[in-house]
């Protein structure tokens, strides 16, 4: 209990931190103004998403190769937070993108793919709740979750295969100044912690969960049968 | 050798239950026609504008009767039970999956039959070989996905809602480089090489990540 409140708060102070450099440090653009800031939640949160959904898709094969519970459970954790993230993003755009493209949404490849992402996800929510608890459940979630996965790379290489009014990579190209690319490196480290300590203290709730007297049951139903 | 021959005996199966109760393709092919004649209404198609138009109204026909056809492929079995009783069997689940999605996606091509004439009919626009190919190229990755997500949610419950919930995202890129490759055919703007092969990649990634996934589907 002590070890997850401990992290949670540092995961928190890190945020703090965060939001200090890109509020005080980081320097303000000079075409954008200051909405530019969102930047480095937006992009972090956009890689947090995508580091989750990978954890669900690497924890469903393993699931699906060992029927390891603790690798479901895993994947159920990182797809909530993954889920979590992509809205982050999602809503963080729009509201960049209000007062510098005149829209909260225009039907850019990027917004689409990254919109579509967010739908699988959720869906992939919803198969866990539809589908019989145990094995089932985590079959088929595992196997939405990996062919989900099939759109991370779609969203990522968006702006270089589609011409789009989303900008492209600023990281890979170099086209960011030191305090910037500084501010962006430590926003998004600070945000995969974040990540990191959601997707554990997520993983606890669903332990506990499963140790419920029902859980026990579905447990069972989740794993190989032994006889 | 086994696989195929697996395959192609559930796959005639379904084709020939179909040949005998008819009850699929001759109301899908009813429904793509339909489709046509609501878009009519709704878009106030005129001559200047078919050509625009009539892509996506194809995409739009085509993904709702793929989603009837390839949900009726395992809402019947299970319905009848009998899902089970192949999976019994020591067929390869991959290969009983294969004989489904080549069933289903069969019946998809037969309504593809009906509605690219028809919508030349309609619409004016060309019946060209490059359309069809897209088309069936697309129907390939369509099938496979399909017919996977149909398997899976025939086994939950509230089946109806969740296959184009599931289905739908991942036909998409299927729909974006067909929806492209549609528009330089009709509109005869831009080559379609690139489009066709990019679907046959699709279908490819699509075909195999589904039959690696068939046993954990069907077997759940």
């Amino acid at each position: 209990m002590q070890r997850y409140l401990i992290a949670s708060a540092a995961a928190v102070a890190l945020m703090l931190a965060a939001s200090a450099m890109i509020f005080f440090f980081a320097p303000t653009d000079a075409l954008q103004g200051p909405v530019q800031r969102i930047f480095y939640l937006h992009v972090s949160s956009a890689i947090a998403a995508f580091a989750s959904f990978l954890v669900v898709a690497v924890a469903g094969a393993v699931y699906l190769w060992r029927e390891s519970v603790v690798a479901d459970r895993l994947a159920r954790s990182a797809a909530l937070v993954g889920v979590v993230f992509t809205t982050v993003t999602l809503v963080m755009g729009m509201m960049w993108a209000k007062p510098i493209w005149g829209t909260f949404w225009t039907w850019d490849a990027r917004l689409t793919s990254t919109l579509v992402l967010w739908i699988i996800y959720a869906g992939y929510l919803l198969v866990r709740r539809l589908a019989a608890p145990g094995r089932q459940a985590a079959r088929f979630a595992a196997v939405v979750g990996i062919f989900g996965f099939v759109d991370v790379p779609i969203v990522y290489f968006s702006v270089t295969w589609w011409r789009t009014v989303h900008p492209g990579p600023v990281i890979s190209t170099d086209a960011l100044p030191p305090e910037m690319l500084l501010t962006f490196l430590l926003t998004m480290a600070c945000t995969l912690v974040l990540a990191a300590v959601m997707i554990a203290v997520r993983y606890r709730i669903e332990a506990l969960q499963d140790a419920q007297p029902q859980g026990q049951f579905v447990l069972q139903a989740a794993r190989r049968p032994t006889s | 050798m086994r696989f195929l021959a697996i395959a192609f005996a559930v796959g005639r199966k379904d084709l020939l239950s179909e040949w005998r109760s008819r009850e699929l393709v001759p109301a899908l092919a009813q429904f793509v026609v339909l489709a046509l004649v609501i878009a009519n209404f709704g878009f106030q198609i005129n001559n200047d504008n078919a050509f625009e138009i009539a892509p996506g109204i194809l995409w739009l026909a085509l993904v709702f009767a793929g989603l009837v056809a390839f949900g009726r492929a395992f809402a019947a079995e299970k319905e009848q039970a009998s899902l089970e009783a192949m999976i019994l069997t020591s067929a390869p689940p991959a290969a009983i999956f294969a004989g489904k999605a080549l069933a289903a996606g069969t019946l998809l091509v037969i309504c593809e039959a009906v509605l690219l004439p028809v919508m030349s009919l309609f619409f004016g626009t060309p019946l060209t070989f490059e359309l069809a190919a897209t088309v069936f190229l697309a129907t390939i990755g369509m099938a496979a996905l399909g017919c996977m997500f149909a398997a899976m949610v025939a086994q939950l419950r509230a089946r109806e809602v969740m296959l184009p919930l599931l289905t739908l995202p991942l036909w998409i890129p299927l729909i974006i480089v067909g929806g492209q490759a549609v528009q330089n055919a009709i509109g005869g703007g831009g080559a379609i090489d690139q489009a066709l092969w990019l679907l046959v990649d699709f279908d490819i990634l699509f075909v195999v990540l589904t039959s690696l996934a068939a046993r954990f589907v069907l077997d759940a």
